[in-house]
């Protein structure tokens, strides 16, 4: 079973030694690389989105060229939640964050929404079409998303009076998830 | 304690896989049989003992033996008895376990079925499964020990986690669990992961078989294809299933109106799906031609790889998925593990390339040999295109230093094309005969089914004026099914013809007396339709949201839905539903009431929203209640319209039934297939073996 019977039709590559060598070498070559690429996600998998410490500082400006600094807003509540219009899970916690914003804008709660990744045309339509109205505007550069290490779309980071984080939410919310937070948050005390 | 019995046999286990990955190992190097029977023995009773860890499990989280911290994770007195033994693949911990015993399971069955039929590679066989196998039972041991205990240690102010008793300790006993995470609690989630790890262990074979095969230089015949054909079947299917169970459980949890989303960990799955499709079309190259030798051995290097590569990704978060995965300590050790096995693999691979020639060469480009070629190149090519788009965050944040995600536009866009492509191949390579088929009977042979689809598609194109890639992926659909049904209608006539039989019975002979061929068929039809089901979904879909007060009613295609209340009513399993009752009506007749609800679970704090869904054969009309006013007056609903969605059930039910079929050996019929010597077909190649 071992010895096969010789074949006339088999057929004879050409002793290409210097291709194969090469052959060999790129198929290394690439192996060695995507390991690499997989170690360097872990190392910074392994570090997980921020959830406690002082909030890193930004400054936003929103699809209406309003800005907002977040170390300005020491007092209130801050809710950043992370978006984008062609994520489907955000969609889902979209009217629901729209509804709890209005409940809370007057009692010193501030919602932000960072776009994360976006179009501009295909996120004014987003927010259109569940009609926000809290700040939004997009993460140029990802610069705000790569200071929270975010892991994906959509994340809800809570922002205590003090400026400190007291958590983050991976996925979509639902009612009265953000409610308790936001009541939770409310009823520390400042300064 | 019971628990005590569970580690101890998950311990012994450890030890015997280890001895059995060395001691067969160097048996087979050293000829020496009685250390590679000793290892046989080893493997063989690594199973029971892994066995008794698992029941041990399932009946600690079955009478609720809260001092396991597993236990207290993803079991609770709320959760109904079936929950409860289903948690034992709810969180990491268990999930290991299983995936480890049922690696063993399947490495039992090869090594009592096959020990004497292929003798050489058993060793190597051995040594490479029971390698894996080591692997995870080592995980589960050292990393995510699932009988690890909670103990409060005094002046402590959390629990803390340990196998043993801490100084200053006591054993801590919770009065109820967090129980398991509510989005699981579903048909599909509860066969999602057995059959997706079914799947992706049972790979564990034909790569082990094909390492050995290298390995001892049996790599040149194909007497390893041969034993492991059907193994690969096996996993394959229930790689299939765990994908289909997983987008119904997409569909009717997550609550977006979609069964697929292009996420990093569904890609992970598709993944070596599509590599593992390939290698089991590419293996009867080797079986029939000789031919395709290297591409076999390259398919289940990759199957296998990106098998672990999709464990990998799942369960450390390396990729941004909005799956929420909990971080843990694997990554590390799988990472080693991945990078061991495919270097590893490639390097054997690499000194064995040159026995691994192809005994003919391609003789014509309409044949049976270069449509394999074909779809290898397209399964490769979705491959590396979902694979790009996978990792294409990590790329761009490590160049650019900007995480861009790509989302489903790329992957639809990108693997659409090619995906088409495979889908006419599907219905027509089986037309083509091995080594040359002449056009002209070719023609002959496409033609009607071809003029049928045309005018179908053309008709339903000018009556409903919709974008034309619809029509082009209706056109599709049609010309695939009726290239493979025409294969039947030809096979029944023939019976009928020289035998007399009546058409059910020819049908049914048919079938039997080649369960390869037309199992496979049957498979191909079923993939005709999920591809219908996805082509539905990517042009035919209908959303529409809005807030609507009692008595008020919301209009999406000829669909009215009326909403009537809100009601709210405790649950089982501890949870609290508000359901909205409303009507659905069609072009104002009333076709039935509709209740989508929210169902929020106390102890967990997690509301799951369950669709109301109308079912029709042609489409869903799927509801969601999204919001609502406290008053209980208004409410606002989001409402689907997926058109074709029922077929990628359909289908999927289709696929394991053809599965069947096509595993079954023939009765009466040794598993031979006959191999076509050069010079002995000339005359009449376009005879289609049988």
């Amino acid at each position: 079973m071992t010895q096969l019977p010789p074949n006339e039709q088999e057929v004879q590559s050409p002793p290409a030694t210097g291709n194969k060598r090469i052959g060999v070498i790129i198929t290394f070559a690439v192996i060695l690389t995507l390991l690499g690429l997989l170690a360097w996600g872990l190392k910074k998998a392994q570090a997980g989105p921020l959830d406690n410490g002082l909030a890193p500082d930004f400054t936003i400006t929103d699809f209406d060229g309003r800005t907002a600094t977040l170390s300005e807003l020491r007092g209130q509540v801050v809710v950043i939640n992370f978006w984008a219009s062609w994520c489907p899970p955000c969609r889902e916690e979209a009217a629901y964050l729209e509804e709890t914003w209005r409940k809370y804008e007057d009692k010193g709660v501030v919602f932000i929404g960072v776009d994360y990744v976006d179009t501009e045309k295909e996120a004014l339509a987003y927010i259109d079409e569940f009609d926000i109205t809290y700040l939004n505007g997009p993460d140029i550069g990802t610069r705000i998303s790569q200071a929270y290490n975010i892991q994906g779309v959509p994340e809800t980071f809570f922002v205590a009076k003090n400026g400190e984080l007291r958590g983050v939410h991976i996925g979509p919310m639902k009612s009265p998830q953000l409610d308790e937070k936001i009541e939770e948050l409310l009823a520390e005390q400042y300064p | 304690m019971i628990a005590d019995i569970g580690l101890i046999a998950l311990t012994i286990a450890f030890i015997f896989t280890v001895y059995a990955t060395f001691a067969s190992a160097y048996g087979g190097w050293r000829g020496r049989w009685d250390l590679v029977e000793s290892a046989r023995n080893a493997s063989l009773l690594a199973f029971p003992f892994l066995t008794v860890s698992v029941i041990v499990i399932v009946y600690s989280l079955y009478v609720l033996d809260f001092s396991l911290a597993y236990v207290y994770d993803v079991s609770s007195q709320a959760m109904s008895p079936f929950l409860r033994m289903a948690a034992l693949w709810g969180g990491q911990q268990g999930s290991i376990l299983f995936w480890a015993w049922m690696m063993a399971g399947f490495v039992a069955a090869v090594l009592l079925r096959k020990w004497d039929r292929d003798r050489e590679m058993m060793p190597y066989f051995t040594a490479t499964a029971m390698l894996t196998t080591a692997f995870f039972v080592g995980v589960v041991l050292f990393i995510a020990n699932p009988f690890v205990r909670l103990w409060h240690i005094e002046g402590a102010a959390e629990l803390t986690q340990a196998l043993f008793q801490p100084a200053n300790s006591m054993p801590y006993y919770p009065e109820d669990g967090g129980g398991l995470n509510p989005l699981l609690r579903h048909f599909g989630m509860i066969g999602h992961p057995p059959t997706t790890y079914l799947g992706f262990t049972g790979f564990v074979i034909p790569f082990s078989f094909a390492i050995a095969a290298l390995i001892t230089g049996q790599s040149r015949g194909d007497e390893w294809i041969r034993t492991t054909r059907r193994w690969t079947l096996v996993a394959w299917i229930f790689l299939s299933i765990g994908l289909i169970l997983g987008g119904r459980w997409a569909y009717d949890v997550l609550g977006w109106g979609g069964f697929w989303g292009w996420d990093p960990v569904e890609n992970a799955m598709l993944m070596p799906w599509l590599t593992g499709t390939a290698f089991l079309h590419s293996v009867m190259m080797t079986e029939k031609r000789g031919m395709m030798k290297r591409w076999n051995m390259v398919l289940i290097i990759l199957t296998y790889s990106l098998a672990l590569f999709g464990t990998f990704i799942t369960r450390t978060g390396v990729i941004s998925s909005v799956h929420a995965f909990t971080k843990s300590a694997l990554g590390p050790a799988f990472f080693a593990f991945i990078g061991l096995t495919f270097i590893g693999s490639v390097t054997i691979l690499y000194l064995r390339w040159d026995t691994l020639k192809s005994e003919h060469t391609l003789e014509s480009f309409i044949s049976r040999e270069s449509a394999f070629v074909l779809q290898n190149m397209l399964f490769l090519a979705v491959t590396f295109v979902v694979f790009w788009g996978t990792i294409f965050p990590l790329i761009s944040e490590l160049v650019t230093g900007i995480k861009i995600t790509v989302g489903p536009p790329y992957f639809q866009k990108a693997t659409g094309p090619l995906f088409f492509v495979l889908v006419i191949l599907m219905g027509i390579a089986p037309l083509l005969a091995w080594r040359k088929q002449a056009a002209r009977t070719f023609g002959k042979a496409i033609w009607m089914p071809f003029i049928a689809s045309l005018g179908i598609a053309g008709i339903w194109g000018y009556t409903h004026r919709m974008h034309p890639a619809s029509i082009l992926g209706l056109w599709l659909v049609t010309f695939s099914l009726s290239a493979i049904l025409a294969e039947f209608w030809k096979g029944v006539q023939a019976r009928r013809v020289t035998r007399g039989e009546n058409p059910l019975t020819a049908l049914f002979n048919l079938i039997g007396r080649n369960h390869r061929r037309y199992g496979g068929y049957i498979i191909h039809l079923s993939v005709v339709l999920i591809a219908l089901g996805f082509i539905g979904d990517a042009n035919f879909k209908l959303e529409t949201q809005g807030t609507v007060s009692s008595g008020e009613a919301l209009t999406i295609g000829d669909y009215q839905l009326q909403f009537e209340q809100l009601r709210g009513y405790p649950g089982s399993d501890g949870r609290e539903i508000v359901e909205a009752v409303t009507t659905l009506s069609q072009d104002g007749e009333a076709i039935r009431a509709l209740n989508p609800r929210r169902d929020y679970f106390t102890v967990q704090q997690q509301p799951v929203t369950v669709p109301g869904v109308y079912s029709t054969p042609g489409k869903d009309v799927y509801v969601l209640l999204v919001g609502w006013d406290d008053s209980g007056q208004s409410a606002t609903f989001k409402i689907y319209i997926n058109s074709f969605i029922n077929w990628v059930w359909l289908g999927g039910l289709m696929m394991i039934v053809g599965t069947i079929i096509a595993a079954w050996s023939n009765p009466g019929q040794r598993e031979t297939t006959y191999v076509l010597k050069p010079g002995v077909l000339t005359s009449h190649s376009l005879v289609q073996e049988g």
